[in-house]
């Protein structure tokens, strides 16, 4: 598979097929109709398979093309960067860690966007600390029973699956291996799905509670004990591919806003110079960590660099927004407000910025321990 | 091309000469090693590796001029006029001069100089700073360990941590712009890869200085060496200042942003 070529083809077919979304409606429900969309269309084309295994209803070939796939389909704003890199997160791990025949069964449905499935992972008290979660799986017979509470789960309300985290271990068990994976429907009976209003005003978070949910021990992912790594094993995916996404959707904004400064003459030209070695520095970095995954490596710590650089350059990116475009996130009712917005929660969410300059000190820096 | 067991010598061998020697008898020695085939035969390989380790070893060569003079196909051995930031020229002598510029490079002010084609120069500045830079966070990072405070190692408090973890981010961030071939738009790269090299770099002075306190504020301290370095190797082919504001004008010409790189 040539990927230069992959690429062209992809854009010439994404020139001839207009999936741009309607105007108008900025609306999540919107946005979820969309995704399914052009998720659709890309996989009876045959390009949301590529780069998944054919055990998965996938068509094979290096993993990069979904990088490409994902570049265009949200550099070109056909799709949102938040429910697209949703696939990059749970496709992998269903792969790893489901039964064969429910990973072939179930992957197809999320990646031809007949599915949406989300990630219970966050917890009221288990943010950063995450393998302190409390949601309790308990085996009954053939089957688990769920309690809990999860938080932060992105598009739960779309979800028909949910991966799930929960706690399976006693209290003398090390918390990192105490903690089991979930394959869970959303409409079994027990489960409350709440979205939370948040400060940008998209309500794609959401509290899910579960009470004695009934789960078949057949939708367990790997084995009890494996749910850490599990969640350890993704963060490669979601700092690489996914990364890449969100880096194609920022350029696309970048050039949003080269336009809309144009005006300014020279006066706007420190800043958009610091914003833009933010992004390429970014953009280089991630480039790098691509090719490594590519190249059979094990992505470990070393992303955490990735993940300061990319919410820095977010965050500086629209910062320099807000003070080139007075007014604009204050005063009128644009895109720049909301992307604002939840830019704040760029050094926040997939692991604080503080966690990640901890993880550098100890593991790429062998500082020892706090 | 040679093979990575070939460069890993030669790695070894320029580390050794760079650390008993620097100035005028290491352009000797550099001459001696082969530099000036080194740098028409291998200079994808070779520029990074000889400015690299200049910075690691805090010494010091003329050996920036020979990368103008190749980039214009002109002959080894001169000392063209090189911007300096604020519209400023200077040229790097071959010989020691008593002249005033900061932490001893025979740097000196001329009046006047004309265009260059500067991105080859750029890039090989950049990895100069980027070796000087990843000198001085060894340094900090062994001080953190060996020096006790309230009965424990200082890198055990979180917010000396933090500022080295943000100096590794920012010398990473900047050797991977330096190592995009830049193929597309060589100028351009070059021109972020200097400035993100020397942004990385202030940081670093800014950061370690800070962890190394008082002992690093002496002279008696290696720490100084690179940070007077650093100063200078900036404001050399311009700023990282003057780079980015120009890489934003850049932006306004042309209406969009280039990629400068794909997978």
């Amino acid at each position: 598979m040539n990927v230069a070529e992959f690429r062209t083809n992809l854009r010439a077919w994404l020139d001839e097929n207009d999936l741009t979304p309607p105007p108008g409606n900025h609306s999540l429900d919107a946005h979820h109709a969309q995704h399914s969309r052009v998720l659709r269309a890309l996989y009876d084309a045959g390009w949301m398979r590529w780069g998944w295994p054919e055990s998965a209803g996938g068509l094979g070939g290096p993993m990069i093309l979904r990088a490409i796939v994902g570049e265009e389909v949200v550099g070109r704003r056909l799709d949102e960067p938040g429910p697209y890199s949703m696939l990059e997160v749970l496709t992998p791990t269903m792969i790893d860690y489901a039964r064969p025949e429910l990973a072939a069964e179930m992957v197809p449905r999320l990646l031809s966007g007949s599915e949406t499935w989300c990630q219970g992972f966050s917890e009221p008290g288990s943010g950063s600390d995450l393998a302190s979660l409390t949601t309790r799986a308990e085996q009954r017979g053939d089957a688990w029973v769920v309690n809990g509470q999860k938080v932060w789960t992105s598009f739960a309300q779309y979800a028909s699956r949910c991966v799930l985290l929960t706690r399976t271990g006693g209290p003398d068990t090390p918390n990192h291996e105490a903690i089991t994976a979930f394959f869970v429907d959303i409409d079994s009976p027990g489960i409350t799905v709440r979205p939370l209003r948040t400060m940008h005003g998209v309500d794609e978070f959401c509290e899910v509670y579960f009470d004695d949910v009934v789960v078949p021990a057949d939708r367990m992912l790997g084995s009890p004990g494996d749910g850490w790594k599990l969640a350890m094993d993704l963060l490669p995916y979601e700092r690489s591919t996914c990364f890449w996404q969100r880096i194609a959707y920022l350029y696309a904004r970048f050039d949003a806003l080269v336009d809309e400064v144009k005006d300014l003459g020279q006066a706007a030209d420190s800043e958009m110079g610091e914003a833009y070695l933010a992004l390429h520095t970014l953009r280089c970095r991630s480039w790098a960590t691509q090719h490594r995954l590519a190249d059979g490596h094990k992505l470990g710590p070393d992303t955490s660099i990735d993940k300061v650089l990319l919410a820095g350059a977010e965050q500086q990116l629209y910062d320099t927004a807000r003070d080139l475009l007075p007014g604009a996130i204050e005063l009128d009712d644009t895109d720049w407000r909301t992307e604002f917005l939840y830019s704040r929660a760029a050094t926040i969410y997939g692991g604080t910025a503080e966690v990640q300059r901890n993880i550098i000190a100890r593991r790429l820096l062998d500082l020892g321990k706090e | 091309m040679a093979d990575p067991s070939d460069l890993e010598l030669l790695e070894d061998g320029l580390r050794k000469t760079m650390l008993s020697t620097s100035g005028a008898e290491l352009d000797a020695a550099l001459t001696e090693l082969g530099w000036a085939d080194m740098l028409t035969e291998m200079p994808e390989q070779a520029v990074p590796l000889v400015f690299r380790l200049l910075g690691e070893t805090g010494s010091h060569a003329s050996v920036l001029n020979d990368v103008v003079q190749q980039a214009a196909d002109r002959e080894l051995g001169a000392t063209p006029a090189l911007p300096y930031a604020g519209g400023g020229w200077v040229v790097w002598d071959y010989q020691a001069t008593t002249g005033s510029t900061l932490g001893g490079l025979p740097l000196r002010r001329v009046e006047d100089g004309g265009l260059l084609r500067l991105a080859d120069a750029r890039r090989a500045l950049g990895w100069w700073l980027v070796g000087a830079s990843r000198a001085m966070l060894a340094l900090a990072r062994q001080h953190a360990l060996d020096r006790v405070q309230f009965g424990r190692p200082i890198a055990g408090f979180q917010a000396v941590r933090h500022r080295l973890a943000e100096t590794l981010v920012a010398i990473e961030g900047a050797e991977a712009t330096l190592s995009l071939s830049g193929a597309d738009n060589p100028d351009l790269t070059a021109l972020l890869a200097k400035a993100a090299a020397g942004k990385a770099a202030l940081t670093t002075v800014k950061h370690c200085q800070q962890v190394l306190g008082g002992i690093g504020f002496t002279a008696e301290h290696d720490l100084h060496v690179h940070v007077e370095r650093v100063l200078v190797l900036d404001g050399l082919l311009g700023s990282s200042k003057e780079l980015t504001r120009k890489a934003g004008a850049g932006l306004r010409a042309r209406g969009s942003v280039p990629r400068l790189v794909d997978l």
